[in-house]
């Protein structure tokens, strides 16, 4: 045997080194689970914790994805500055291949385990067992059958479409769809489950245990959102997938596999020897990925290093390493030139079917869909070393709506962050493709629901600067709607009834809701009733909507906001 | 725990859910009140923890109210998310200098807490008063955000207008043996002032724009359920526009002053010449007079210069 062949880059002859010797499995979990913490640590300091401004980095997970990077820049026709780790990885992909999904992918981690706990009722895959496989060496029956090109389809979707000025990244976007899932649903609901367990339990609230869980387990509360059910549902049909193959959404669905699997498709790190050896077959039967395939060999676009053939490789003669000149051709790409174009057609295809079918959003836009404040107003120029701010000139209103949902990935942090709950995934509201983009619903949560006149926490977290990152002090100054007056079921105004509740909750240093007038009427008990009337000077008014969250009507509020371009509601029910 | 355990906590918890509808708070009648004068001090100064001891001296010092072993509760206003110096809050060292006195007095447990208005976790921590509480370290003393499976119904017995509402359970008198009303003096559209009457809305649940369809009388009757032992004025900064949220520094008006009471009707109505008002401006000084719950005529209160 020659010196330096073996198991791997670092093995020798040497007795001791064998004796020495950690499986690569042990390393990448390790690496792995690191990352998942990593991952779970971010996602939990996305909250309001007492400081202004948070520490910074949570939405690095985003920032590394080259494929909501990418959408968000063609569609926006921009460059975003934030995205320059996904350029890293782009670089490093390059040099590794796939390794982000075998190392780092949080997803990747969490189907790894799940894969673990359920191994035993996997629908089996060559039904066979691996002796045998080394035997007969013969591809998996599920394999023969489960097209390779769906994650191109998917990969297309979202660039081609986001091209076209459709965004349809955020339903297929990993993270995205990890994110909201754990935001909608599984975040509230393990509150719920926790804070049930810790009041059962008797516990006081200066207990110990459960002031470990408050401060650093738990959320503050469990939000509530719209389109719960469904995040889930999705994140857990990916997971139910794993019964029918290991690693079923990485290799068959994630367009983000897909475009890393593109860039790394000749790294320069790679397996060898690429063929797989006649009279055994055990690396192509265990290889999570299918990436080793008895016929055509290894291929590096499937591939995520997770180094099981390295470890299992009963001659230990597998190994990753730099390519030579000399070393062998690896398989041609997993899907056939025209497939590849298939692909790319079919998934430029739905977006403009759907342009052309009106599921898009309504034009004029309905005047009660409301965004973050400053959201789709950001800058629009290469913005390289320059703090992202306010685009100036302003964009007019229809076109920030555009651009807001060109720029949004739907990756749900802003939801996450916000401290009042307000933010709402769209469902409907600005047609198909803007589902999942946040929208202010004030008073979803009554009392709780509203824009919060000190706080900028969703431009500090949103990756893309869709909600451009405002300072306090602009935020307070831009209108992200107007509030109107119904006469038909404010209290002073329909039902002399005396209220203003609106008017005491108005955060604006100069209160944007006046009473110039006022009568008295007699009440019930023969008293003396002040009837105070309420009038909104829409030139201060910045829509924040906490008059309407707090309006104490049962229902419909008898003050609403409207988006800053709405028309005159005068011809409407609405008055002044 | 063990499953034995388990089962008897969530007996016992079952349990005390079932007797929670039958609690009834029966306030104290115009009778029962002591006849006579009320005595009301009034202490000025630059610092205002300090502040707090001077102005109860004349009313016989902390352990005339806070009896060792008690269960303490000290209510200031954290309404808004507005910093001590926007005068949309109680201010901190008034709140800090009242429970260290708490504390001092022997108490058992010392609560500081209030329902916001804008969103709890910035409210408590812009106005400084979570800092300053927890500053304190001692494991007697929580400042706590409300739970909301803590508010009970209660029949307001002699209430005109207001004839059942919700309470925090932990203000009540059958968890609290000492509630300490910390407000501080504002102007309020509706209620024209916002005074210690109104400072009780912090400790009301369910829907409070129902409080605001009769502000004046509701509010007083609210008060015959929240009965004070002590009314401490933070007037030390007063919010004389745009309040009760505030936020333009210009409508603050600095006078270093602290108000203390038995008798919270007689420190409102002492609080209204800081606005260059009287008493009789105020409907629910006027309602709380009439409910018997305190002397709001000025010349009958005994007014001490501390």
């Amino acid at each position: 045997m020659r010196e330096g062949a073996g198991g791997g880059v670092f093995r020798n002859e040497s007795s001791l080194k064998r004796f020495l010797w950690i499986p690569w499995r042990w390393w990448r979990r390790t690496v792995q689970l690191a990352l998942l913490v990593l991952f779970v640590w971010l996602f939990r300091r996305t909250e309001y914790a007492g400081a202004d401004t948070l520490p910074g980095g949570e939405n690095l997970f985003f920032r590394l994805d080259p494929l909501v990077g990418a959408a968000a820049m063609l569609a926006g026709r921009c460059v975003i500055a934030a995205f320059w780790p996904a350029l890293g990885l782009l670089l490093l992909t390059l040099v590794f291949g796939r390794f982000f999904c075998g190392w780092i992918c949080p997803l990747g981690t969490l189907l790894d385990a799940f894969s673990f706990l359920i191994s035993g009722f996997r629908f089996s895959i060559a039904g066979r067992s691996r002796r045998e496989a080394q035997i007969k060496n013969r591809k998996s029956k599920i394999e023969n059958y489960i097209p390779r090109v769906g994650r191109y389809i998917l990969l297309s979707l979202c660039l081609l479409g986001a091209a076209m000025a459709f965004p349809l990244v955020g339903f297929v976007d990993p993270f995205a769809l990890l994110v909201r899932a754990l935001t909608f649903w599984a975040d509230p609901k393990f509150f719920q489950t926790a804070d049930n367990l810790l009041s059962a339990s008797g516990r006081a609230s200066g207990d110990p245990v459960r002031q470990f869980f408050v401060h650093h387990l738990l959320p503050f509360r469990a939000n509530v959102f719209q389109l719960a059910g469904v995040s889930a549902a999705i994140l857990a049909a990916i997971f139910a997938l794993e019964l029918v193959a290991r690693r079923f959404w990485c290799r068959y669905l994630c367009p983000l596999g897909a475009l890393l699997g593109l860039t790394g498709r000749l790294p320069l790190v790679r397996r060898v020897p690429v063929r797989v050896c006649k009279d055994c077959g055990v690396c192509a039967h265990d290889c999570p990925m299918g990436a080793v395939n008895a016929a055509a060999g290894f291929s590096p676009e499937s591939c995520n290093l997770c180094m099981d053939c390295v470890d299992n490789c009963p001659r230990k003669i597998v190994k990753f390493t730099v390519a030579q000149a000399s070393s062998l051709r690896v398989a041609p790409l997993d899907v056939s030139r025209r497939k590849f174009l298939v692909a790319a057609a079919a998934g430029a295809a739905v977006p403009a079917v759907a342009h052309a079918s009106r599921l898009s959003g309504q034009n004029p836009t309905d005047p009660s869909l409301l965004r973050p404040p400053g959201a789709g107003e950001g800058k629009s120029a290469i913005e390289l070393f320059v703090r992202p701010g306010l685009s100036s000139p302003p964009y007019p209103s229809q076109g920030a709506e555009k651009r807001f949902l060109e720029l949004c990935i739907r990756c749900g942090l802003c939801m996450k962050v916000c401290p009042t709950n307000v933010l709402q995934p769209s469902i409907l509201h600005a047609g198909l493709e803007g589902m999942f983009s946040p929208r202010m619903a004030h008073r979803f949560v009554f009392e709780q629901s509203y824009c919060e006149y000190n706080c900028n926490l969703c431009g500090q977290v949103c990756p893309t600067g869709a909600i451009p990152r405002l300072s306090v002090e602009q935020k307070q100054k831009l209108p992200l709607g107007k509030a109107y007056f119904d006469h038909n079921l404010c209290l002073p105004w329909a039902k002399k009834t005396p209220c203003i509740r609106c008017e005491e909750v108005c955060p604006l240093p100069d209160k944007a809701i006046q009473v110039p007038n006022s009568y008295t009427v007699k009440g019930d008990d023969g008293q003396d009733l002040e009837i105070q009337e309420p009038v909104v000077d829409r030139e201060l008014c910045i829509g924040c909507g906490i008059c309407e969250a707090n309006c104490p009507l049962e229902g419909q509020a008898g003050i609403r906001v409207r988006r800053v371009d709405a028309p005159d509601p005068k011809t409407e029910f609405l008055h002044e | 725990m063990d499953r034995k355990e388990f089962l008897k906590q969530v007996a016992a918890w079952s349990a005390g859910a079932c007797f929670v509808p039958l609690l009834r708070v029966d306030p104290l009648s115009a009778e029962e009140k002591p006849p006579g004068q009320s005595t009301l001090a009034v202490a000025k100064g630059k610092d205002y923890e300090a502040l707090v001891s001077k102005v109860l001296e004349p009313l016989g010092g902390i352990k005339a109210f806070v009896k060792p072993g008690a269960r303490v509760v000290v209510k200031p206003n954290i309404g808004w998310d507005r910093k001590p110096e926007l005068a949309g809050n109680t201010h901190p060292d008034v709140v800090k200098a009242v429970v260290n006195l708490a504390l001092g007095a022997g108490a058992k447990q010392v609560l500081v807490f209030d329902r916001s208005v804008d969103d709890v976790r910035r409210c408590y921590a812009s106005s400084g008063i979570q800092a300053a509480v927890e500053a304190i370290k001692d494991q007697r003393v929580q400042c706590v955000f409300c739970d909301q499976k803590k508010y009970v119904p209660v029949d307001i017995q002699k209430a005109k207008s207001l004839l059942k509402f919700e309470f925090y359970k932990d203000a009540l008198e059958t968890d609290c043996d000492c509630y300490i009303n910390v407000p501080i003096a504002k102007h309020h559209s509706l209620a024209k002032l916002t005074l210690g009457l109104k400072n009780a809305m912090g400790v009301i649940g369910g829907n409070r724009g129902e409080i605001h369809k009769s502000i004046h009388q509701r509010v007083a009757e609210i008060n015959l359920v929240v009965r004070p032992k002590l009314t401490i004025m933070d007037a030390t900064r007063i919010l004389v526009r745009g309040g009760p949220s505030g936020g333009n520094p210009a409508n603050v008006k600095v006078l270093d002053t602290l108000v203390a009471s038995a008798d919270v009707v007689a420190v409102d109505a002492y609080s209204t010449s800081f606005f260059e008002m009287k008493p009789a401006d105020i409907g629910s000084i006027a309602a709380a007079q009439e409910l018997g719950l305190g002397e709001s005529d000025l010349s009958k209160i005994k007014v001490i210069q501390a």
